[in-house]
């Protein structure tokens, strides 16, 4: 029931009483209700003629970082009493300094100016407007509206400093870089040997072995260091990166594709990202610091969802050539080993970086004895998954998040697999 | 400073109607109000703003019988008054809470409490000069009256209506 109907429905209970009583004591009781209700239609707002404008200090901040939004609402109509303005924001944004929601009297021609600070997690926001609720003094007259603004804010995600992903795709694009190329040339590591040619720098012939033939010189060749094609997946599906209590390894997976891009991207390489979560969303290759900037902003508006099959994961070759490094960052799931399988026989060398799910549903669940079992279960069959997925080839990173994502990187990411493993095989014998 | 006038309202109210009760002997009449009234207060502590509109229509019925019952018509008016004056408050400072400005707090707090003194004011006049005025009308003049006031009523209500909670885009 409105405030209107409850006071005209005293109002006409205590003049019938009155009337019928002829009771002129009972009328009077109505003075107070009627003037009240007088006051509302004489202040209330008429027309509402508002127009509002919005600044804000930057459109793209990190997470911790704030913005100050700047907010101004003229008045070019008759005064108003009381009015209510609410600038709406999504979840991730919290308020920071001041408020997002004023009630305030707005006099006719007359403006209004304040500020709010925000900061938040990663994502996108479009500013579109103001909610307006004006009243008279007493709020029985209320009048609505929705005064758009532009501006739009984009939370960049969390940045992981990884010095290096050492990665050996096997064909690499004609410009150097850190990738060793799997060819003779100019280099630092050792790579063969062969006949003296003319031009080759003194430096290179080997001695020792030139001493033990005849007439014949040899020179010593280096293996070529170029640059790569690297394609980054990340796993957005909802399935898979969102658990019960609304929580999701999703963040870790970008946290780990920026730290992964920008290592990339510093050591030339041409990189190209692919979101899969809630439509396919594709960052053409490219080189450099705009790069890491486009990734970045793809990486920003990254959300989970399952509008993609990624049964039908398909990576473009006119993107990737086959042999060109791909670079999966998922959580994994059990029915994700053929598709991975069907990568490995296109002829792309495949590394997989996994945030474990396991150990970031533990950590919510408590400690019961049924949460442990549980989780012994979950780990077995994911190590099994692991294993059967370093069987056909694939590099993999079990990633604990509670490890910060450079450390698990340094430790697993910074020397080529080759070498890890013959380290790992030495620590056994 | 708001909080503290609900209290004091309801508070008043109650007991302004309670007296008018206690003076006429009507002790059982005289609980039921205080309970009402203890109820309002409760429940208001309790952040259960709803409760607010029937406490208010019931003082305001109460008040209008109890003047049949021959309690003074000006302590029915105080308690109509005062109840009104919180119910009133209790919905003012929910808009309140919509923010957390403290400027916007004490300038819309000032505004509304003087708006509503105006309107206490302007009442207890109007109802001061119902005391002194006598007119004698026949029964056709005062069924004539009743109905202008009724249609003048809906008038204003509609008015009122129409206005509510239009959207301008």
């Amino acid at each position: 029931m409105s405030r209107i109907a409850l006071l005209a429905a005293l109002i006409y209970i205590i003049f019938l009483a009155g009337i019928g009583s002829l009771n002129g004591s009972v009328l009077r009781l109505a003075l107070p209700l009627g003037l009240y209700l007088l006051a509302g239609l004489w202040r209330g707002p008429e027309k509402l003629n508002l127009s509002a404008e919005r600044t804000l200090s930057t459109e793209q901040i990190r997470p911790g970082e704030s913005i100050t939004v700047i907010i101004t609402v003229t008045n070019h109509g008759e005064s108003l009493d009381q009015v209510s303005l609410h600038d709406p924001l999504p979840d991730f944004l919290e308020i920071f300094e001041g408020s997002n929601n004023r009630l305030v009297r707005l006099p006719a021609q007359d403006s209004l100016s304040w500020s709010y600070s925000v900061r938040g997690r990663r994502g996108s926001h479009t500013f579109n407007g103001l909610s307006i609720l004006a009243e008279d003094s007493l709020g029985l007259v209320v009048k609505r509206t929705f005064l758009p603004t532009r501006g739009q804010l984009l939370v960049l995600p969390s940045v992981a400093r990884v010095r290096h992903i050492a990665i050996q795709p096997r064909q690499t694009r004609v410009y150097s870089g850190i990738i060793p190329a799997r060819q003779g040339g100019t280099g630092i590591e050792f790579f063969g040997l062969r006949e003296y040619q003319i031009g080759d720098s003194p430096h290179h012939i080997n001695w020792r072995l030139s001493a033990r033939q005849d007439n014949l010189l040899y020179s010593n060749q280096y293996e070529q260091e170029r640059v790569a094609d690297v394609g980054i997946v990340v796993d957005g599906r909802s399935r898979i990166n969102n658990f019960c209590d609304r929580s999701s390894i999703f963040d870790d997976s970008v946290l780990a594709a920026v730290a992964v891009s920008s290592a990339l991207l510093s050591d030339g390489n041409r990189v190209g990202l692919l979101v899969y979560g809630d439509r396919a969303r594709w960052t053409s290759p490219g080189y450099g610091k705009r790069q890491r900037e486009r990734i970045m902003l793809n990486l920003a508006l990254a959300k989970t969802g399952e509008s993609q099959n990624f049964k039908s994961l398909f990576i473009p070759r006119r993107m990737f050539p086959t042999n060109s490094q791909i670079i999966l960052i998922s959580p994994l799931h059990s029915d994700d080993l053929p598709v991975l399988a069907q990568l490995r026989v296109s002829g792309y060398p495949l590394m997989v970086i996994s945030p474990d799910p396991v150990s970031f549903e533990v950590r919510r669940l408590g400690n019961r004895d049924s949460v442990k079992l549980a989780a012994r279960i979950a780990r077995l069959e994911r190590e099994i998954m692991l294993r059967d997925l370093r069987g056909l080839g694939i590099q993999v990173v079990n990633w604990n998040t509670v490890i910060p994502f450079d450390q698990a990187a340094r430790a697993s990411l910074s020397r080529p697999i080759t070498f890890l493993r013959a380290i790992q095989r030495e620590g056994r014998q | 400073m708001t909080r503290y006038a609900i209290y004091i309202s309801i508070f008043a109210s109650t007991v302004t109607l309670a007296i008018g009760l206690v003076i006429k002997e009507f002790l059982i009449p005289t609980v039921g109000v205080g309970i009402l009234g203890l109820i309002w207060a409760i429940s208001y502590t309790r952040n259960m703003y709803w409760v607010a509109a029937p406490e208010f229509a019931l003082f305001t019925i109460i008040s209008a019988i109890s003047i049949w019952g021959g309690i003074s018509s000006w302590l029915a008016f105080a308690c109509v008054q005062f109840s009104l004056i919180a119910w009133d408050l209790t919905i003012f400072i929910q808009r309140l809470q919509i923010t957390n400005n403290k400027d916007d707090h004490s300038k819309m707090e000032r505004m509304h409490f003087i708006q509503l003194g105006l309107l206490a004011g302007l009442s207890f006049l109007g109802v001061f000069a119902t005391t002194r005025l006598r007119v004698n009308l026949t029964f056709g003049g005062a069924a004539i009256l009743a109905m202008l006031g009724i249609w003048g009523i809906s008038a204003l209500v509609y008015r009122l209506r129409r206005h509510e909670d239009d959207i301008d885009v």
